[in-house]
């Protein structure tokens, strides 16, 4: 297959994608719910006032990334377990490359993960009136951590799709293939808001991207052809 | 131009159900194979092992097209099938549906467009306000996509009406003209160029 085709069947799958979430608007509105719902939650519970200066790098961090990572466990597993649910994955077998099509889901899933930070980001930095020393370490910070959650949830959507009991096997397979991913982002959101040096986590949530695309790249075709 | 589906020894269990067991058959351009049992004998299953939706416990099959065998995968893409289990997006319309699926055949729109002229549905229409009938002529103009040589029907009459019948049996005639078709129903069905039965005792 030549690369402009492989393209052109990526592009259609994330295209598809798009029209259909704009048109149903299922991932963006559980995205909002789930984050508008948190935020206010958090942000009352433990408003700007009720940390401590030295502990609000050490928590609000994690706070960031949990609040991420449970709204887009809300809606990104959908990527193909909505296919077996809907019977399209017949359709979708029968047409489909597993390469292009794998990239086109997870190149939407990035999307809206990164919609879901452009919303998330801004009012928690606000809520929390929390100043981040080194704005261009955060945004590196959410950019691989939400390429590597975007692409760890698709391939977990993947695996659990022809599965029963989907919502307790996507708990137990994201759990050593987020966890990870997660501590370097905390890390490194951590060392954004205090100006500190990156040191070897730039490089090891890097590491840990490349590593998950490598691997999603090798095991999609096994586990979405029958 | 040439095109031959053949299978033998194929075989499929499920748990200790065996569902199929040693089938065999073969087809050409201008035939059909037609494989007929009563419900639950495995027809579909045969259907989707030969799509290569699904693995056989046992057995070969071999697609030659144009004296090349596929393999599995390009079999899978090189073949039109139609199912009650095959849904489209409901979200789409009939020729957003259409025109996804060509791209991803690395076919032009126009040949979306014209699969859906062929079965005379509205292509604005969403999938998901069709009825039953008007799904499985979508189901024909997907599978008819590219104007594959192999056509798998399983139920392919299933839903539609006295004119959406004579439709689909003239679309199936004018397939056989540069392909073949295995169609698979409950009841024996009059058929055009059959070459071969099988029927499958379940």
């Amino acid at each position: 297959m030549s690369a402009s085709t492989w393209l052109a069947e990526a592009t259609a799958v994330f295209v598809k994608e798009w029209r259909s979430e704009l048109r149903t608007r299922y991932a963006l509105n559980t995205f909002g719910l789930f984050a508008v719902t948190t935020l206010i939650t958090a942000s009352v519970a433990l408003g700007p006032a009720s940390l401590a200066p030295v502990e609000r790098a050490s928590v609000l961090p994690v706070l960031l990334w949990l609040i991420l990572l449970f709204t887009a466990t809300a809606g990104l597993p959908r990527a193909f377990v909505f296919e077996e649910e809907t019977h399209t994955s017949t359709a979708l077998r029968l047409a489909a490359s597993p390469g292009p099509l794998f990239v086109g889901k997870a190149a939407y899933n990035l999307a809206l993960t990164l919609a879901l930070e452009a919303l998330v980001v801004p009012l928690f930095l606000i809520l929390f009136d929390l100043a981040v020393a080194s704005p261009g370490l955060l945004a590196l910070a959410l950019l691989a951590g939400g390429f590597g959650l975007a692409l760890g949830s698709t391939l977990v959507s993947a695996l659990i799709s022809q599965a029963r009991g989907r919502g307790t096997l996507f708990a137990v397979l994201s759990l050593p293939i987020l966890l990870p991913l997660l501590l370097f982002s905390v890390q490194l959101t951590r060392l954004a808001i205090l100006g500190d040096a990156p040191g070897q986590t730039v490089e090891a949530l890097l590491l840990y991207d490349a590593s998950l695309t490598v691997a999603s790249m090798m095991l999609f075709p096994v586990i979405w052809n029958p | 131009m040439s095109a031959r589906l053949s299978f033998s020894g194929i075989s499929r269990r499920f748990g200790r159900k065996r569902v199929l067991e040693q089938v065999a058959g073969a087809v050409e351009i201008g035939q059909v194979l037609a494989v007929s049992g009563a419900n639950g004998s495995g027809k579909s299953t045969l259907l989707r092992i030969l799509a290569g939706l699904m693995p056989a416990s046992s057995g070969t099959i071999e697609y030659r097209l144009e004296d090349r065998l596929l393999d599995s995968g390009e079999r899978r893409r090189a073949l039109g099938y139609v199912a009650p289990d095959l849904a489209l997006y409901e979200s789409l319309t009939v020729v957003e549906n259409l025109r996804f699926f060509a791209r991803l055949r690395g076919l032009p729109a126009s040949a979306a467009d014209d699969a859906v002229a062929r079965v005379g549905l509205a292509p604005e229409a969403f999938y998901g306000t069709l009825s039953s009938g008007q799904r499985q002529r979508l189901r024909w103009a997907w599978a008819l996509l590219g104007r594959p040589r192999l056509l798998l029907l399983d139920e392919p009459f299933q839903n539609l009406d006295a004119a959406g019948e004579a439709l689909a049996r003239r679309l199936l005639d004018e397939h056989l003209e540069n392909g073949c078709a295995v169609v698979a129903s409950p009841i024996t069905l009059e058929l055009p160029k059959v070459h071969e039965r099988i029927h499958l005792a379940g």
